[in-house]
């Protein structure tokens, strides 16, 4: 008994100096944690937290893409997320965009929102990338893995469908169609050819004449139609599926004066298409949202940065058959002019 | 004192560290609330007024704006007045100077198109559809219509308003003078409005046509929406919504409204988030304190105070054998804990000088109950001599004598209270012997006892005192012989006496009665006395059983300590 007491005695001071060091460093444990809370929170919206998306576009001159990255960076800009955009001289070079995949790669892109030039020539270094921890989001055109985590672009194949429809309400009695597509590679031109000739299959006054595969470029597009028109005169209708062959096919119509006899049914909404839209060269024209595709990208690959869900892992954007009737309309002039 | 107290009681430290906390508790709590109150509100109002200043800038620079595009009509009003060429470089160097200019057109009174001035844009030869053209322009002030495409011009196809008004020219001619804009300079300024992190600003018209949003593209490519259509019946103000704070101003020169959009949700949700987060953790550090301070108190306080109620309650129990162990805590407590030590010391001391007075009281008394002589029983064997010296039976008178000489002398034994078995059995035979000459033979005794016994020590008077009650109560009353047998022997640890008689015996009643009665006159020292004289020399443990029948008998058990000479004296 005795010796509890003494131990009792000499245990007091210890237990106080114990509790006040205890006390002491709860304290400023929780201070310095509040403090902090504060400063992240302040953060919150700060430089610190920002991410590296890189967007890998088949162009970057084209009407098309420039609405892409106008959309991208309003994105880019809403979500504080630093962007680079970049995207081969020419619609063939997949071997650039493998190049500039594996950069931004290095450059440590947490997402990369890619349009592929070609189906399977890009798949590898895609999949590479994605091997290394970076996600990928496609826009527009499709690349041949099953590592993307979502894919936002035009329904191709309705696209394809859209614009035979767009033939067909042709009241002429027969519809002998060329068709001026860009490379064989491409996913998307391919789905777009594919629809059209799923839907112009239904009708007896069809008869698809020729099909011809171009660069994706104007001057040989437009060579290609001039050879096509002059190989096969009977036709009169052509068919394209983007930009720049929309744009070739139309200035050959013009140069062989054909706008009167010959249907042009062409794609996006290039400012010298529109005007031969008003003209009489381009007779339709079926309009993308690009803004939206470069918009939703960026979007969906902020959303995957932050591991938010991602809804759709295939998002179709709208598509728009504008004709001279409706281009001026109101709807209609919101489809085809950017607002810039 | 109460006994029965409750043993769940509430301890002082449990209820100060209960008391701490829920105070701590109530009033973080309510501060909490009061504050989150008071910050969503002050927040609220602060977004509306952050809001109403924003828009109310916007207003200003889009109504300069406005007045300067009156101005600019105003100016080309004059020059419609003057001859050709004048009027022809005017608009070269206004179209040059004012980019944002994009045509300035002249209609006929039937619509048709007169002239059509641009910097170096190249006309349309066809015009599918001039959206530049309005029929009937509305609104007061400067009329202005919606946003639509510039349609007059070969590859350019900007989104523009139109501004019309009517003049005349130099012939004195009416015309209809249309001015297309492009809003660059408004949508720099609008587009870097803020209201909070995520708010902006947007301009739409009377109508609900949305004139210029930071956002356009979006809202025509269908990825965002503007509720252009509601805002549109609101009146001028500031309109809370669940989560948004629209503010709107119409301007006084045309029929554009300026909207501000803030959201409230990030403004204060996020910071009220924030705050509760940093009150919880002080909540929860306060109450880590109020553990360890409740903890620190009762070891200092509480736990010391209960530790000496308890020796308080241990002592009150058993105070003589109760051993004070110091309770050490706060100075409050060591003093309280040294009073109560001395205290007990004192209690206890006091205790066994009480204890010990009593009991050389009760000796003292004890000495001189066995001094006295019983005056009946010498006077009965005095009479009992002195017949038969009266009869000649000198021999019975001198054994009588010798008997009553023998026995006063172990009574009196010097003073000593114990005195050997041996002394005290002939004293009980010379006692029979007096009585039995007295009693006429009327009983017969018999003595058993063990030789290895008469060493032994016991207090003396101790036979006499029953064999006396045996023959008054026992055997007197009899009409047969009486029989008395005194038998003695060691047992493991005692030694046993034992008087046994065949008289009237007693009820159970009267046997434990004997054992507490005081004597009475007639017999010298009784029963009771030699049991209480055996305790208080041996102990509880030893004394007197007695075990009687009626009409059969009864025996008294007698169990004393084996205690030899020279043993108590050690004692």
């Amino acid at each position: 008994m005795k010796e509890n007491k003494g131990s009792q005695k000499g245990a007091h001071p210890w237990l106080l100096l114990l509790g006040a060091v205890i006390l002491g460093a709860s304290y400023l444990i929780g201070i310095r944690y509040i403090i902090r809370n504060i400063h992240l929170s302040e953060n919150e919206y700060g430089e610190t937290s920002r991410h590296y998306v890189a967007v890998i576009a088949k162009s970057t001159t084209s009407a098309f893409w420039k609405s892409v990255f106008a959309g991208a960076n309003a994105a880019g800009t809403e979500y504080n997320l630093i962007l680079t955009i970049e995207g081969p001289e020419n619609e063939e070079d997949y071997q650039t965009q493998n190049e500039m995949i594996r950069t931004a790669v290095r450059e440590g892109a947490e997402v990369i929102v890619f349009s592929a030039v070609d189906y399977h020539a890009n798949a590898e270094a895609i999949n590479e990338a994605a091997e290394k921890g970076v996600k990928i989001v496609v826009i527009d055109s499709d690349v041949d893995s099953d590592r993307v985590s979502c894919r936002i672009s035009t329904d191709n194949y309705q696209a394809g469908r859209m614009a035979g429809r767009a033939i067909l309400a042709d009241s002429q009695e027969e519809l002998r169609v060329g068709i001026v597509n860009f490379d064989k590679n491409s996913a998307n031109g391919q789905q777009r050819e594919e629809g059209l000739r799923e839907e112009l299959s239904g009708d007896d006054r069809v008869q698809i004449v020729d099909a011809v595969n171009v660069l994706s470029t104007t001057e040989d597009s437009k060579a290609g139609t001039i050879n096509m028109l002059r190989e096969h005169p009977e036709i009169n209708v052509i068919a394209t599926f983007n930009e720049w062959t929309s744009l070739g096919v139309s200035y050959a119509i013009r140069e062989l004066n054909l706008a009167e006899e010959t249907a042009v049914v062409a794609f996006d909404s290039n400012v010298v298409c529109v005007g031969m839209l008003e003209t009489g060269e381009v007779d339709a024209l079926i309009v993308q949202n690009p803004y939206a595709m470069g918009y939703l990208g960026v979007e969906c690959a902020y959303n995957l940065i932050n591991n938010l869900p991602v809804e759709n892992t295939q998002v179709d954007t709208a598509t728009t058959v504008i004709t001279r009737e409706n281009m001026f309309e109101e709807e209609g002039q919101k489809v085809l002019f950017s607002f810039d | 004192m109460r006994k029965d107290r409750p043993k769940n009681r509430i301890s002082l430290s449990m209820v100060m560290t209960g008391v701490v906390i829920a105070l701590v508790l109530a009033v973080l709590v309510s501060a909490l609330f009061f504050f989150i109150e008071f910050y969503e509100n002050s927040m609220e109002q602060n977004a509306a007024i952050t809001s109403e200043q924003a828009v109310v800038q916007v207003m200003n620079t889009v109504e300069d704006y406005t007045e300067d595009m009156e101005e600019s009509m105003r100016l080309i009003s004059v020059y419609m007045g003057k001859p050709r060429e004048e009027r022809d470089e005017f608009f070269q160097s206004f179209m040059e100077i004012r980019s944002d200019v994009v045509a300035v057109t002249t209609y006929g009174r039937e619509g048709e198109l007169l002239d059509c001035w641009s910097n170096g844009l190249k006309r349309k030869s066809v015009i599918l559809q001039n959206l530049s053209y309005l029929e009937e322009p509305e609104g007061k002030g400067l009329r202005i219509s919606k946003p639509h495409v510039e349609t007059l011009f070969e590859e350019y196809y900007p989104w523009v308003v139109t501004i019309c008004q009517n003049m005349r020219d130099g012939d004195g001619q009416e015309l209809q003078v249309f001015m297309d804009i492009r809003f660059s300079n408004i949508a720099d300024y609008v587009d870097d409005v803020g209201i909070g992190q995520h708010g902006y600003c947007f301009i739409q018209d009377t109508e609900g046509n949305l004139v210029y949003h930071p956002q356009q593209q979006l809202i025509y490519s269908g990825l965002k929406e503007e509720m252009t259509e509601e805002l549109n019946g609101l009146p001028d103000g500031s309109h809370p919504r669940s989560n948004v704070i629209y503010t709107i101003h119409t301007l006084e020169n045309c029929n554009w409204r300026v909207v501000g959009v803030s959201f409230v949700d990030e403004l204060i949700t996020g910071r009220v988030e924030r705050m509760v987060r940093i009150c919880v953790i002080l909540l929860l550090l306060v109450l880590v304190t109020a553990v360890l301070v409740g903890s620190l108190f009762s070891r200092l306080f509480a736990k010391p105070a209960k530790r000496l109620t308890g020796a308080m309650e241990a002592f009150e129990q058993d105070a003589e054998n109760f051993q004070f162990v110091d309770v050490r805590g706060t100075s409050e407590i060591s003093s309280l804990s040294d009073s109560f030590g001395h205290m007990v010391v004192r209690i206890q001391k006091l205790m066994e000088q009480v204890r010990q007075e009593e009991i050389t009281l009760r000796k003292t008394e004890l000495n001189a109950l066995q001094a006295q002589i019983n005056p009946h029983f010498l006077y009965n064997t005095l009479d009992s001599i002195a017949w038969m010296c009266e009869e000649d039976r000198t021999k019975e008178a001198v054994e009588m004598v010798n008997a009553l000489a023998r026995l006063f002398r172990i009574s009196i034994s010097r003073g000593h209270e114990l005195i050997t078995l041996e002394r005290e059995v002939e004293h009980a035979k010379s006692y029979l012997k007096i009585q039995n000459y007295r009693y006429k033979n009327q009983f017969t005794y018999r003595f058993d006892v063990e030789e290895g016994c008469l060493t032994y020590l016991c207090n003396k008077i101790t036979l006499q005192p029953i064999i006396e009650n045996a023959i008054y109560h026992g055997i007197d009353r009899m009409v047969d012989e009486g029989r008395i047998e005194i038998r003695i022997r060691e047992e493991e640890t005692a030694v046993l006496m034992m008087v046994t008689d065949n008289g009237v015996g007693m009820s159970k009643e009267q046997c434990r009665e004997i054992l507490h009665r005081e004597a009475g006159d007639r017999t010298g020292i009784g029963i009771k006395n030699v049991h209480d004289r055996i305790r208080i020399y041996f102990g509880e443990e030893y004394g007197l059983h007695i075990t009687s029948e009626p009409d059969e008998g009864t025996c008294v058990a007698i169990r004393i300590p084996k205690l030899k000479e020279g043993d108590y004296e050690g004692k």
